[in-house]
């Protein structure tokens, strides 16, 4: 009798069990590369900060202990306040940036005109310099509008700077969007506007919400460099200047640090796991023949 | 109501001329159907129509106005798309009910009328569904009640079934025949599928490198075909041409010899012709294994048995294209062993040396049902 086979995978989907084994450790050797540092800065939440400089080091806590995440508000009052400038930071930048890019990009896709190729490639060599270079200029341009020590000049800048890529990413998307859409509704006397809010955004979505996430992490992560130039007000302060507040005139607070740069990252990440959920694949399935 | 005519219309692409001078009157509920080789301008033609396209020169005249510049939804046309042209995030009944919406025709309007070209097309219970749960003919039949509900006077479709598999596209071409009765619109339809043409159109337009060949009702395009681009094209498969040398002009018909053969094929003579060579037309479902007016022995190279009918390609002498014969029935013929066939002059297409035909004399009238009084 021939022996039956269980499993369902097709052929160029099947592995021998050590291949198998030789791929997970593959996973777990990159996962431990990527992830040690966090790893590392969880067990240190964990244990008393007199244990952190005891010799020989332990990697593992002993009678470790969630502590760390009560004693940090009292140690930095502000710290609620960091996160929640960071997050409202982020916010307003990708909210910005989606309004100015979506339309943008739907532009650069679809429609042909002269110089097109020009101002696309300005935007990649505008996205080549960091925002660090422009520090100086900028910090003129901001006290010159009398921006200094406000929100606004942590997130115009931040937005500025996330501009061009995403109007890339975002172009290459709807590129793919089948031109005979746009002409199917012009047959059924569509006008552009209504064709683009009512067929090309919704189909766009997936696009927009990747979009949204780079934009989202690249606000976060930039925001420190504008922070510390661009403010000195410690209530507009975001959480990585925030962080600071962990350094001591004497100490460091190691275990309350790592506590708070873990609870600062949580709303993002829930916003991120958030959107992640909508970004459904295969929304032009079924819309022209291929 | 529906009536379009094509004044010269020209469509250039850069330098190159796509479209090269059309021009065609259609009269309303008329189902008309271009077709042509790929790439010949069929598509252009009807963007033209349709209002996608501007016309490098010419005019587009509906119902007696000139529509050059008005956008599709005033020309009273809806067009069906090559590829379904569906919107995917929506269900078959917002799909349906888009160019309603774009109207704002109130809610009641947009039920009945979606409802009612659901129940023509056969798709009441693909209503929430969304396009990619469709199968393909599903979808065709989505992108054609998109059409049907704005109640056009022209339709417009492009290559509809040419994506779906054998047995739906001629259960759609009974659909699309059908749905043309009932609506009893003007229906103009591009494909290059000459069965679909032949089996839809009331007239067919052939178009070749952006010209028409000729314009005719299915059976004159078969039996009185104008030129040897229309001869091959219409017919499957496609007419056999043989060289021959005019040897006489009469009342009767022009006489040719054809190795040795000579006959008189009855088409309308022409003065001057005598010694010239001339192209014999015989389509290979009109030669026969008995001897006819021209005989002419074969070694048939390949031979396709289709039950139905048989088919045979034998290579003559000093002709590159393979001479095709197509016998009723099933027949045992072997290949590679010699096999003697004949046809008749009566059944002969003549064409001088630029491939225009000398007109045959048939009675085409005799062929089709006389028109009611
Ligand atoms: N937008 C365009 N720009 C340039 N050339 C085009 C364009 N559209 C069609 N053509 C050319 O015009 C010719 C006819 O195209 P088309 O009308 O699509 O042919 P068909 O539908 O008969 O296959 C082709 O050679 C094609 O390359
Ligand atoms: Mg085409």
């Amino acid at each position: 009798m021939a022996r039956r086979s269980t499993d369902t995978r097709a052929m160029i989907d099947r592995y021998r069990w050590w291949e198998m084994l030789a791929i997970y450790a593959g996973l777990c050797l990159f996962l431990f590369f990527m992830l040690a540092p966090f790893i590392e800065g969880f067990l240190v939440s964990l244990k008393p900060l007199a244990q952190l400089f005891s010799s020989p080091y332990s990697f593992w806590p002993e009678n470790g202990s969630f502590k760390a995440y009560f004693t940090m508000w009292d140690t930095v009052p502000g710290f609620a306040r960091y996160v929640i400038n960071s997050f409202l930071i982020s916010i307003t930048s990708t909210v910005i940036v989606l309004l100015l890019v979506v339309p943008a990009a739907y532009a650069f896709a679809r429609f042909d005109y002269k110089g097109m190729g020009l101002v696309l490639g300005g935007f990649l060599a505008v996205s080549m310099f960091s925002g660090a270079v422009l520090l100086i200029p900028l910090f003129r341009l901001m006290r010159s509008m009398g921006l200094l020590n406000t929100y606004f000049a942590m997130i115009i800048p931040g937005a500025a700077f996330l501009i061009p890529s995403a109007i890339w990413l975002l172009r290459t998307y709807m590129m793919r969007i089948p031109t005979e859409l746009n002409e199917a509704a012009y047959m059924d006397g569509a006008s552009q506007f209504y064709t683009f809010r009512r067929v090309i955004l919704p189909i766009a979505r997936p696009g927009i919400i990747v979009v949204a996430i780079v934009t989202f992490i690249g606000a976060y992560s930039q925001q420190f460099i504008f922070a510390l130039t661009f403010n000195s007000k410690t209530e507009y302060m975001p959480l990585p200047i925030g962080l600071y507040a962990y350094f001591g005139k004497q100490e460091v607070i190691w275990n309350e640090l790592m506590a708070a740069s873990f609870v600062g990252i949580a709303p993002a990440m829930v916003l991120i796991f958030f959107l992640q959920r909508y970004l459904v694949g295969g929304l032009t399935a079924g819309a022209v023949k291929q | 109501m529906g009536q379009l005519s094509l004044k010269t219309v020209i469509k250039t692409f850069g330098d190159i001329q796509v479209v090269k001078g059309v021009s065609l009157d259609v009269t309303e509920g008329e189902f008309v159907v271009f077709v042509g080789p790929s790439g010949c301008g069929k598509s252009t033609l009807l963007r033209m129509i349709a209002g996608l396209e501007h016309t490098s020169a010419g005019d587009i005249v509906i119902d007696g106005k000139r529509v050059n510049d008005l956008p599709p939804v005033k020309r009273g046309i809806a067009m069906v798309f090559q590829s379904y042209a569906l919107y995917p995030h929506m269900s078959v009944y917002e799909n349906i009910a888009f160019p309603l919406r774009v109207e704002r025709a109130p809610e009641e309007v947009i039920r009945q009328k979606v409802n009612a070209a659901a129940a023509i097309l056969h798709l009441e219970t693909r209503l929430q569904q969304k396009p990619g749960q469709l199968s393909g003919g599903q979808r065709q039949r989505v992108a054609i009640g998109r059409a049907i509900v704005r109640e056009p006077e022209i339709f417009l479709f492009d290559e509809p079934l040419s994506n779906l598999d054998a047995a739906l596209r001629s259960d759609m071409r009974i659909e699309l025949t059908r749905l043309h009765k009932q609506l009893g619109a003007t229906m103009i339809y591009v494909t290059h599928d000459q069965v679909e043409a032949m089996t839809m159109a009331d007239r067919i337009v052939v178009l070749n490198a952006g010209y028409i060949a000729q314009v005719g009702a299915p059976l004159e395009l078969y039996h009185k075909p104008q030129n040897t681009f229309v001869a091959g094209f219409i017919g499957n498969p496609r007419m056999n041409f043989l060289p021959v040398t005019c040897t006489g002009v009469s009342d009767a018909g022009v006489e040719v010899d054809w190795q040795g053969s000579r006959r008189v094929i009855p088409v309308e003579p022409r003065a001057g012709i005598e010694g010239a060579t001339l192209h014999l037309g015989i389509r290979p479902e009109h030669v026969t294994l008995e001897r006819g007016d021209f005989a002419l022995r074969l070694t048939p190279s390949v031979v396709e048995q289709l039950g139905q009918q048989t088919i045979g390609y034998a290579a003559l002498p000093g002709r590159e294209e393979n001479f095709c014969f197509v016998l009723p029935g099933t027949r045992v013929i072997e290949d590679d062993k010699p096999l003697d066939v004949g046809f008749a002059a009566a059944e002969c297409h003549l064409f001088d040396a630029e491939g225009q035909a000398l007109p045959r004399r048939v009675d085409l009238a005799a062929m089709s049902v006389p028109p009611a009084l």
